[in-house]
């Protein structure tokens, strides 16, 4: 079965809070290279993966990742 | 630059293994020709050409390193790759082992030791080879 694609605001949240890739990673426990493929949309965490980004960033998981692409200001 | 570093990549792979199976070659039936001298100079070229190409493509790159990593070790986007791979290379190499089985036994040849030594360095290079071959980082 082909999974859904996830779409995620990691790069944004990320900068946002002055996280480097590496910092970040190793903050969840994987590769920083893992991060490239997160924030390119290349490869959908797991459920636990993503609990442990939206715990790292204090937000809710639906505020980082969402089965539908996020609106870009233009579009409120 | 990706698409450039891609193609380096897949012709390191393919120099790799037609070199590997060269001096496999040479060593099976060049014993049956009578220029021995030119075949050690050649299989001298294919064994260069084979450390130089493993040293690029699979050593300096990492990928040897990640393919043998223990699995703990290795997160899960890293795990999803390997398991590909593997599954992969599983396939090939039954399906190359089991071909060159049957034209051994049908032509009533024994296998030999270089043989089945090159065997054992396909079957640990395949998997980084997939994952070289198919990613573009």
């Amino acid at each position: 079965m082909e999974s859904r694609k996830i779409y995620n605001r990691i790069s944004l949240i990320r900068k946002e809070k002055s996280i480097s890739r590496k910092e970040l990673a190793e903050k969840i426990g994987v590769n920083f290279q893992t991060i490239g493929y997160l924030e390119r949309e290349e490869y959908n965490p797991s459920l636990d993966l993503a609990f442990r980004i939206s715990e790292t960033f204090e937000l809710p998981i639906d505020i980082i990742f969402s089965t539908k692409p996020f609106k870009t200001i233009s579009e409120f | 630059m990706r698409q450039n570093k891609l193609i380096i990549r897949r012709i390191g792979i393919i120099l790799t293994f037609l070199s590997l199976f060269s001096i496999a070659a040479i060593f099976e039936f060049g014993v049956t020709t009578k220029c021995e001298n030119l075949l050690e100079i050649i299989m001298f070229i294919f064994i260069g050409i084979f450390l130089l190409s493993l040293q690029i493509t699979f050593i300096k790159t990492g990928l040897w390193k990640f393919t043998h990593k223990p699995l703990a070790k290795l997160d899960e986007r890293e795990l999803i790759l390997t398991n590909k791979s593997l599954r992969l290379a599983y396939g090939i190499f039954a399906v190359t082992l089991l071909l060159l089985l049957l034209i051994f036994s049908v032509s009533e040849r024994s296998l030999s030791i270089v043989l089945v030594a090159t065997l054992i360095i396909f079957a640990h290079l395949l998997p980084a080879a997939i994952i070289a071959w198919t990613k573009k980082q």
